[in-house]
């Protein structure tokens, strides 16, 4: 690399706003972990009200530790990890079909070792991002902007998803798997075409299957899923099924007012709102903290997500900037679709909201991957001039 | 350099993406705000409506209906649904990692209340989500008590429950309250019926419907400041209970012989029971305690809707489809003796009378010719007896039930005082007996715009107006007694749960109608009724009594159609219990004779009086012994099957063969 033929001393950098933003969202979810699951969890663990606290609170001590741990492994490993990352994310949902496989709530999505249990599609989403940064960063820019340069890393994502989606039968993960490295291949490259293409193929593939459905040329009877569109475009009139918890989430926004029913007195949390401290914990956030705590919420993954877009302006790394866009890429993702499924913009589909849902290994290979952008924060370089301006000043080390 | 671009160009094109997320937070920003104003007041009412669904109501037990002896005549028990958590049982299964809740749970509730087990496993792998499938409906506490043995944990006082298995999982009982009438149709018409909790038809059932009632309780759960959930409890009140003056083996003489007349007239005249209605009251004279009350035809009160004793199945569908069942049910249920109107007849003779001794337009001395009719207003009214019953005092008027005496009574009376003195005996006004359903009579008496002479002349003899039978009970219960009008009733107690006394209904004095000497002579009069009239065949052995005959033209006049009734006291000159018997239309070929209501009469009081304890006053003929002692003493030895909680075996129940022998030197007074 061009740097290290001149002797150049690189500004130390780390991003506390960033850390602090995160350290700041994981407390604020613990609070509403606790604020929405403690009435279920007294009357389904024998009072211990704690459950869910508890066990998001060893979680977030595990992210954290695997945060700092990521923060200080140079990142430019994960480049020649591109093949151990894929087949490591395949490995890891076939796991499912071994003893390992454990079921919850009606589905065969965790793998259980011991105490701990893990869920393979956010091991998926985890090393997606670095076989698709990898792949994309050994490819060059002539292959980059060709087809290949689109099925070549797509064909294997896609294999991912579909297993995701066959064998845990998790559309939404499937679909967060899918829509990364999509995502990445077009912030990677701007003369390949083909992001943009699919990705109009799906919204139009979606729009007519959600006119399909509505008009009854196509049974909804088919799967659930296509139920799930019935019951999003009239919610009221699915209030018993499939439309209830949408129904039940939009009770809960609307009913907070402007400056909510006050920290902890959320009703919808009694037992009418299914999955509360998880997928629907941003409507729980609006009951209790009014519109105002939502928008605040919002404003917080804005910050977050300007943190981590403003290190690539600062990292002169290509392969460090994809692997930063796809933590991007990831977040704002999850954290559009979540919002859009509790305030019923689009069909009900189960997605935790980043950082702040309860869900264990959400949280640790969310945080891990915040430590590889940290990591590549701490690998960016301020511009030149600067650097050679403020050479003597700083206090410096070289890489 | 070629490197050094395509970094910047990620992260331009990445800031080309955070503005479109920028974007995106927009609209769903402004979605949250949309929502929230459009719907915030809504959605809190749907959240607040859904928190009082998530509360349980307590029913509270319904107040029983006793009568005088304690008999039960209307009671609520307790009933159970068996309620199977299918879900909660399927996931201890889960739990467990083996099928032992859910065989286990099947097996025992198959085994206690003798289920098919095939058909609950049907049910859970159809419909495993299921939390609230009930296994078997309205079973007892006793029932219950055979399953919960095996789910009850071994405990302080039952350590060695080895019956306990601790595999039973989801099985839960769902309380409610029946209403059980456990003397069927016993007193239907007082009684009334009530089918769900809070909802009673007719009777003492809904006129006392908030007594009966109670309080609902409420169990709600909330989440205290520690978010934990306290579950609150209000408990029930159960409603009180009513002690009704009814006496059950009076209203079963009385029934029983309802029933007889009704069988033996049977299709006699036409197709149809003996008459279209057989009303009796037996009241007490100086206090309007009512100690039976019965109409014919009756009902069953734990089946109401069972018409079968007025229509066959076909005449039922077909009033089901021409929408008139309710109607017919309407007509069996209400109670005849209180809601149905008639002109009285001759039975009004006595009030007549009454009314002009009182006012000094009668003295009692003068006398009459009756020729068997008289001209009135250029009408030719007939008398009963339409060969004339020659010279006739006052009370041989009464006796004999005279119409001409009467009339020209009347015409000596005048419609003022006649007006008034409708209005002082009730006539037209309700009595306010404690039963709903009284009707209302007051656009069926005259006024003084609609008596006319004719008019006058026929109200003398108790035709062209109104009354029910509750009213006629209540006034000649007056003019025997003193003159002292007494509400009716037929509660006289009522009781907390816990059985202390909340009230006590006091017999209630309402006014003095007539004085005492003008009472004295009505006493006479009727009695003659008995000794030398029309009312001779009323007459039980062994007591003297006095009354009145009725016989009643219904409209349209001459269409042979008579409302026959008979109304007395007993004993004849210290009168304690009235007793009235109207048959609506007997089934006869020729309805105009009293007979048959006096005869009615004679059966019940034959019976009924010795129960009460109402001494003899005559000696008893050879022809009397045989009859008393052929009675069918059923009841009489039925009244042991209930609770005799004072065990002194009801002293005044009388043993007939020591009554026979009694004897009263004041016997029939000779005229």
């Amino acid at each position: 690399m061009a740097a290290e033929n001149k002797k150049v001393k690189y500004k130390r950098y780390f991003d506390y706003s960033l850390l602090f933003i995160v350290l700041f969202m994981l407390g604020f979810g613990l609070v509403m972990v606790y604020s929405t699951s403690s009435y279920s969890a007294s009357l389904t663990f024998d009072g211990d009200s704690g459950y869910y606290l508890k066990r998001q609170f060893i979680s977030v001590f595990v992210g954290l530790f695997a945060m700092i741990v990521t923060t200080f492994i140079p990142y430019q490993i994960y480049s020649k990890l591109k093949w151990p990352a894929i087949f490591g994310a395949m490995g890891s949902i076939l796991l499912i079909l071994t003893p390992l496989g454990f079921t919850a709530n009606g589905a065969r999505r965790w793998l259980r070792f011991g105490p701990l249990s893990l869920q393979p599609a956010e091991i998926c989403k985890f090393c997606i991002i670095i076989f698709t940064a990898a792949l994309l960063n050994q490819m060059g820019p002539k292959v980059r902007s060709k087809w290949k340069g689109f099925w070549f890393p797509m064909v294997p994502t896609g294999i991912v998803c579909l297993m995701v989606y066959i064998l845990t039968n998790d559309f939404s993960s499937a679909f967060v798997i899918g829509i990364i490295p999509l995502l990445m291949i077009m912030i990677s490259e701007k003369n390949n075409r083909w992001p943009p293409v699919i990705l109009l193929v799906i919204v139009a593939v979606a729009a007519v299957m959600i006119l399909l459905v509505s008009k009854g040329w196509i049974p909804a009877s088919l799967s659930f899923r296509l139920g799930r569109i019935l019951a999003w475009l009239d919610p009221e009139a699915y209030a018993d099924g499939k439309g209830m918890q949408v129904l039940q989430s939009l009770y809960g926004i609307g009913s907070g007012g402007i400056w909510g029913k006050g920290l902890g007195k959320s009703m919808q949390k009694l037992g009418f709102l299914p999955e509360a401290q998880n997928d629907m914990i941003f409507s729980i956030i609006c009951e209790e903290l009014g519109i105002v705590g939502g928008l605040s919420v919002m404003m917080m993954f804005i910050f977050l997500l300007w943190r981590i877009r403003d290190i690539t302006a600062h990292s002169r790394d290509y392969f460090g900037n994809l692997l930063v866009a796809g933590v991007f890429t990831h977040i704002a993702v999850q954290v559009i679709l979540n919002i859009c499924v509790v305030t019923n913009t689009v069909p009900n589909t189960g997605i935790p909201l980043p950082l702040i849902s309860y869900g264990g290994s959400s949280v640790i290979f969310l945080l891990a991957e915040i430590g590889i952008v940290m990591n590549v924060g701490r690998h960016a370089k301020f511009v030149e001039e600067e650097v050679d301006e403020q050479e003597d000043d700083q206090t410096s080390e070289t890489d | 350099m070629a490197v050094r671009n395509q970094s910047r160009e990620v992260a331009i094109r990445l800031g080309v993406m955070y503005i479109a997320v920028l974007l995106a937070f927009v609209g769903l920003g402004l979605k949250l705000i949309f929502i929230t104003k459009e719907n915030n007041d809504e959605y809190k009412q749907r959240i607040l409506s859904q928190q009082a669904y998530d509360s349980k109501t307590l029913a509270a037990k319904r107040g029983e209906i006793i009568d005088c002896n304690g008999t039960i005549l209307a009671a609520s028990k307790e009933n159970y649904d068996v309620i199977l958590d299918v879900k909660m049982m399927l996931d201890a299964d889960r739990e467990n990692g083996n099928t032992d809740a859910s065989n286990d749970t099947i097996r025992t509730l198959a085994q206690v209340f003798g289920l098919n087990e095939a058909d609950i496993r049907r049910y859970v792998s159809e419909v495993p989500d299921s939390q609230y499938y009930v296994v078997k409906k309205g079973i007892s506490y006793e029932e219950m008590s055979h399953f919960t043995v095996y789910t009850n944990k071994p405990s302080e006082e039952n350590k060695d429950n080895s019956l306990y298995n601790k595999n039973i999982t989801g099985v839960w009982f769902d309380k409610y309250y029946v209403r059980d009438y456990p003397q069927k149709t016993l007193a239907s018409d007082v009684i009334g019926f009530s089918r769900s909790e809070g909802q009673a038809s007719y009777g003492l059932e809904e006129y006392y419907n908030d007594i009966l009632t109670g309080t609902p309780g409420r169990k709600y759960g909330f989440l205290s400041d520690e978010a934990t959930v306290e579950v609150t409890t209000i408990p029930a009140v159960d409603g009180d209970t009513l002690v009704s003056t009814i006496d059950s083996n009076v209203q079963m003489i009385v029934e029983k012989y309802l029933r007889d007349f009704a069988e033996e007239y049977k299709d006699n005249a036409r197709p149809g029971w003996g008459a279209n209605n057989i009303g009796c009251i037996v009241m007490r004279a100086n206090s309007g305690d009512i100690l039976a009350m019965a109409g014919f035809p009756n009902f069953n009160l734990s089946n109401p809707d069972d018409l079968s004793i007025l229509y066959t199945d076909e005449e039922i569908e077909a009033m089901v489809e021409e929408g008139t069942y309710r109607d017919a049910c309407d007509a069996l249920w209400k109670n005849f003796c209180i809601s149905d109107t008639y002109e009285p007849g001759s039975v009004m003779k006595p009030f007549t009378v009454a009314m002009g001794l009182e006012t000094g337009k009668l003295t009692g001395n003068e006398s009459y010719n009756c020729t068997g009719s008289l001209m009135v207003a250029d009408h030719e009214i007939h008398c009963h007896n339409t060969y004339g019953d020659g010279y006739l005092s006052v009370k041989g008027a009464v006796a004999k039930s005279c119409n001409v005496a009467l009339m020209q009574m009347s015409k000596a009376i005048g419609p003022e005082v006649f007006l008034q003195y409708q209005n002082i005996f009730n006539l037209g006004l309700k009595t306010n007996i404690d039963l709903s359903g009284e009707a209302r009579t007051e656009r069926l008496v005259f006024n003084s715009s609609n008596l006319g002479e004719s008019e006058l002349a026929t109200a003398s003899f108790g035709q062209g107006f109104n009354v029910t039978m509750i009213q006629m009970c209540a006034g000649y219960a007056a003019l025997v007694n003193g003159g002292y009008y007494y509400e009716p009733h037929v509660v006289s107690k009522i009781l907390s749960p816990g059985g202390t006394v909340v009230k006590n209904i006091e017999p209630r004095l309402v006014k003095q109608i007539v004085s005492n000497s003008t009472s004295d002579k009505i006493i006479e009069y009727c009695n003659a009724v008995v000794t030398e009239g029309t009312g001779w065949r009323a007459k039980p052995g062994g007591y003297a009594i006095g009354g009145k005959t009725g016989t009643a033209e219904t409209l349209p006049r001459g269409n042979g159609e008579y409302v026959l009734s008979f109304i007395c006291h007993a004993p004849a000159d210290n009168p304690e219990i009235i007793c009235y018997v109207v048959i609506d239309r007997p089934n006869v070929l020729v309805q105009e004779d009293a007979k048959y209501a006096t005869i009615l009469t004679e059966k019940i009081l034959r019976e009924i009086l010795p129960y009460l304890g109402i001494p003899m006053t005559e000696e008893l003929t050879d022809k009397d012994i045989e009859e008393l002692s052929e009675l069918d003493l059923s009841v009489l030895t039925g009244r042991m099957e209930f609770p005799d909680e004072a065990g002194d075996g009801q002293a005044n129940a009388p043993d007939p063969s020591i009554d026979l022998t009694v004897t009263d030197t004041d016997s029939s007074e000779g005229n």
